[in-house]
């Protein structure tokens, strides 16, 4: 555990070494990146070799201001998510050395810098925290420092305001969170996370629900998902990856924490939870599919993933409540080795819609094209990664599905209504892997392929040689965990073998499979290759000729005849039309000889419009009635906090 | 031995079944039609030919028919064709072989955006939506065999000690999802009444139109990647209707095949005699089929304890 700790310190350090050297822009990006980077390689190697050799837990605490005690405790789990946090995080930072150009923004770099190393040092603590007081100081230091990420380019109104909702979601999320800790802590009188389990049956629910809504706005679960899409694309494009990949799932491990630590009998839970992860599977792609911006796109699109983890560890749950062994080691496996395949895929694709929003000047769909002969790497990297994240063999989202799915199976043999779930959580992957492929068709295939809808689009040339590498790397790294997933399901195995119920269940016979897939995923790329071959052969000393795309007969096309984002989804919209509402504004033709005509369609996100209507409407109606209590009058300011503190001690 | 010949024979006979089809729509048509050998001229002609690309495309766009075919024949491998076991199979690969559809899907859709034709970009749209659609009535089906056969492998639904079968104890569930399963081979094959591959309007196609620039060699592999989905599909069918089991091989091959035809005929019927579906009719008839599955997986609940 102290290798951890040492790691943590480098990092921090490297933060440090940032604000440091800000005033030297080059030296301050490679003295910073080079600490950090060194301590999370550390953190990583800390994790893996302790993951694969995992014996027991390990536990360390401290006292703290003499009241409190500062308790960590590294068990499977928690060495599980390390292996994100500290895969990303310096791959996220070495994209960052061509990525953080601006030299005139030079002390904000650096605070972003320091920020990022105090948001990777938090992330590793609330995987650790082994009691209340620690899991919460490293929680809001893990929001807090995200939310000054978020913010980088404070100028922009959008970005503020973006900022802003955030932080009201990680706050009210976190409020959620002390609701429940606080309820713990009245029926065990200790802070300790070990005494949940001891708690009467009865509040179990209600805590384990006050946790869900709590982890679930920091994971983005729908509906308290809204934030993502607005501060994913005002963040730099690093920090998206790392928000994205990597601090999401933090809520995802806080929803499993909680529900390990509770132990609650009632097969509720886990009900919840796999019906709450196909509805934020389902939307979540559904509104991806309908955003133009590829930011925002990739934001719902990790709602997406967050769905299908959630379906993954629903189907866990059931299998647990079920007694079904089989079913609750695949789901929480396969839940567990997708969080780790979001990480990579994710990440890497926020990378590439950095370097078009870098090159091609914007991240509208309908305004690029063509990119993949102007940025050939980037264009084949987010290739890979779209594949990875729809889903596809032979990459390596299809493996972390591949799992849910066999638990899903599993529980095909059960009764009821865990038998209904099971099937629906079945087809709902499959609707959800549909979905996914449409919708990265239309990222890679409008924004990439095709011609330039834009002049800037036109003139997009490849990004800078530490941008190439890293998405290069992660989607090498893609194929091979689709191709070789046997280190990677193991590993994942590893992570779950602190659950008590799965403990022991005997893999051999899916290792089996495992090969089989390896061996199919193999065959299958030299199919292709073959059948390459086979056409090279076929057009040798042919007459290969080349002219402008059949128009069926129309001579005069132009780029802005291609289809465009909004085209492409709108039937697919159109379909899930009550809960995917589009607001569409014609200036319609009502002259004889028409003039200018517009038309402009949107889609509005429901949970949105809700929230508007039923909670922020009334808030701002009550509020308005209580804008004498604000009067800026310093000594009735003061008077205030005197009747607070006499209230309060009056009732305590 | 026998898995190898009777793959192989199997992607031999691919572009004479769907000859059947045009013969006996010719036959409706009260016309002679064409030879029964016409794509095997076809994809003689087409590989002698060379070809044109457009200037807006890319790499990916050579890679779409190369990816599709390669699918397809992946199906095919897996797929105990005529009694044969197939060539490979493990528990767990329906799963993998849906999934690789997916990536020809997948590649099919980014070779038609590619062009940047607004004609193609249409189709890729209607193919992705259909497609999503399908998509829960195969894993529906999925769900239903596993439940009834205990198996996740082509060669296991057919060959376990439940096979799925006609002739075995849930003949009525399984005529359901002949019926679903009759469905999804329209739609993911884009016969009539989904899509209809005699078309002359570009505006109302969604396979043809997708592949409107690819020419040559690309063209035949993209042809005969959709002949093989096609037989795959009618293979799956035939295996479910499969009343009849010889000793011998052959005898079972004759048989197999004699009902791949008649299937092949009747979607040749249906061709003839329906016309296609307004486009917005056809998401109805596509969730048709999960409808069916849904109900039939449902009834398994008290079926079988």
């Amino acid at each position: 555990m102290n290798t951890l700790f040492t790691a943590l310190v480098i990092i921090l350090a490297g933060g440090a070494l940032a604000l440091l050297f800000s005033r030297r822009f080059v030296l301050m990006k490679m003295a910073t990146i080079g600490t950090t980077s060194t301590g999370c390689v550390i953190g990583l190697l800390y994790s893996i070799s302790h993951l694969l050799g995992y014996q027991a837990a390990i536990e360390k605490s401290w006292s703290w201001l003499h009241f409190f005690t500062l308790a960590f405790k590294v068990d499977s789990i928690a060495l599980f998510f390390l292996v994100p946090i500290f895969t990303i995080s310096p791959l996220a930072l070495m994209y960052s050395f061509h990525y953080m150009e601006n030299t005139e923004k030079s002390f904000r770099t650096a605070v972003n810098y320091f920020f990022f190393a105090v948001l990777v040092a938090s992330m590793a603590l609330v995987v650790t925290a082994a009691n209340m007081i620690t899991f919460v100081l490293a929680w809001e230091l893990m929001s807090l420092s995200s939310y000054f990420l978020v913010v980088f380019d404070y100028q922009v109104k959008e970005n503020r305001q973006a900022g802003y909702l955030y932080f009201i979601f990680a706050q009210g999320g976190a409020m959620l969170l002390f609701a429940a800790f606080a309820l713990l802590y009245h029926s065990t009188g200790s802070f300790d996370f070990s005494s949940f389990s001891s708690i009467p049956e009865g509040p179990k629910l209600l805590i384990f629900i006050l946790a869900f809504l709590g982890f679930g706005s920091k994971a983005g679960i729908f509906p308290l998902h809204i934030w993502l899409p607005k501060a994913h694309p005002a963040a730099p494009s690093h920090i998206s990856a790392i928000m994205s990949g990597v601090m999401i799932k933090m809520g995802i491990y806080g929803i499993f924490r909680m529900y390990l630590l509770l132990d609650a009998a009632t097969p509720l839970i886990g009900q919840i939870v796999l019906v709450v992860g196909m509805i934020t599977g389902i939307l979540g792609v559904v509104y991806a599919l309908a955003k133009q911006d590829i930011k925002e796109l990739l934001a719902y699109s990790s709602v997406e993933n967050i769905g299908i983890i959630l379906i993954g560890l629903g189907i866990g749950m059931v299998g647990v409540s079920e007694k079904n062994q089989a079913m609750a080691f695949f789901g929480f496996a396969g839940a567990f080795l997708h969080v780790f395949n979001h990480s990579i895929f994710k990440s890497l694709l926020f990378m590439g819609a950095g370097a078009v929003l870098h090159k091609a000047k914007s991240k509208n769909i309908n305004q690029l094209g063509g990119l993949m002969k102007r940025m050939p790497i980037t264009g084949k990297t987010f290739l890979a990664g779209s594949v990875a994240i729809s889903g596809l063999p032979p990459f390596s989202g299809f493996i972390g599905e591949f799992l849910i799915y066999y638990g899903a199976f599993h529980g095909v043999s059960n009764h009821r209504l865990s038998f209904i779930l099971a099937i629906l959580a079945i087809v709902t992957l499959a609707v959800i892997g549909g979905l996914a492929t449409a919708c990265f068709t239309k990222v890679v295939g409008l924004a990439f392929l095709g011609e330039p809808r834009t002049e800037k689009a036109a003139r997009a040339t490849e990004a800078g040689l530490s941008i190439n590498l890293v998405m290069i790397f992660m989607a090498i790294v893609c194929l091979v965990i689709g191709v070789i997933p046997e280190p990677f399901i193991r590993l994942s195995f590893a992570g779950i073998q602190g659950i008590a119920f799965t403990a022991g269940y005997n893999t051999r016979e899916f290792m089996v499979i495992v090969d089989h897939i390896s061996q199919t995923a193999v065959f299958f790329i030299g199919l292709v290759f073959f059948i390459g071959l086979l056409r090279k052969f076929l057009y040798k000393k042919k007459e290969i000729g080349s002219g402008g795309t059949w128009g069926c007969g129309f001579t005069q096309p132009t780029v802005r005849m291609q289809y465009t984002g909004t085209s492409y989804a709108a039937e697919m919209i159109d379909f899930y039309r009550p809960f995917v509402p589009t607001k569409t504004h014609y200036s319609g033709i009502n002259k004889i000889f028409p003039g200018k005509t517009t038309w402009d369609t949107k889609v509005e996100d429901v949970a949105e419009i809700y929230y508007q209507r039923y909670l922020t409407q009334p808030i701002l109606l009550v509020m308005n009635h209580l804008r004498w209590i604000q009067h800026g009058k310093i000594q009735l300011y003061i008077a205030y906090i005197v009747l607070t503190i006499i209230i309060l001690l009056c009732l305590l | 031995m026998e898995s190898i010949f009777s793959f192989c024979f199997a992607v031999l006979i691919t572009p004479l079944l769907p000859a059947v089809i045009q013969k006996t729509k010719a036959f409706f048509a009260g016309k002679q039609g064409p030879p029964l050998l016409i794509n095997y001229f076809t994809l003689i002609k087409l590989f002698k030919k060379g070809s044109v690309y457009s200037t807006s495309t890319s790499f990916v766009f050579q890679m779409g028919p190369v990816v599709g075919c390669a699918t397809s024949l992946m199906m095919l491998l897996f797929f105990p064709l005529a009694g044969a076991a197939p060539i490979f199979s493990f528990h767990g690969d329906v799963l993998i072989l849906f999934y690789l559809m997916g990536l020809g899907r997948f590649f099919t859709i980014l070779a038609a955006l590619d062009t940047a034709s607004p004609f193609e970009g249409m189709g890729a749209a209607r193919e992705a939506f259909f497609s999503t659609l399908a998509e829960a009535t195969v894993f529906g089906i999925l769900v239903l065999f596993y439940r009834l056969s205990g198996s996740l492998s082509f060669a296991e639904f057919f060959s376990s000690t439940s096979p799925i079968n006609l002739s075995g104890a849930h003949a009525a569930l399984l005529i359901l999802v002949f019926i679903a399963l009759y469905i999804v081979m329209l739609t993911e094959n884009s016969r009539v009444p989904v899509d209809d591959p005699a078309t002359h309007l570009e505006l109302t196609m969604i396979h043809e139109v997708m592949i409107l620039d690819h020419s040559g060699p690309d063209l035949a592999l993209i042809e005969l990647g959709a002949w093989l989905k096609l037989l795959f599909y009618a293979a799956f069918l035939t295996r479910i209707v499969d009343l009849f089991h010889f000793q011998n091989f052959w005898l079972n091959s004759l048989y197999f095949y004699a009902v791949v035809t008649f299937i092949y005929v009747t979607i040749g019927t249906v061709e003839s005699i329906t016309a296609r579906l307004k486009m917005n009719m056809v998401p109805k008839f596509i969730l048709t089929p999960f409808a069916l599955v849904f109900f039939a997986t449902i009834l398994t609940m008290e079926l079988i304890k």
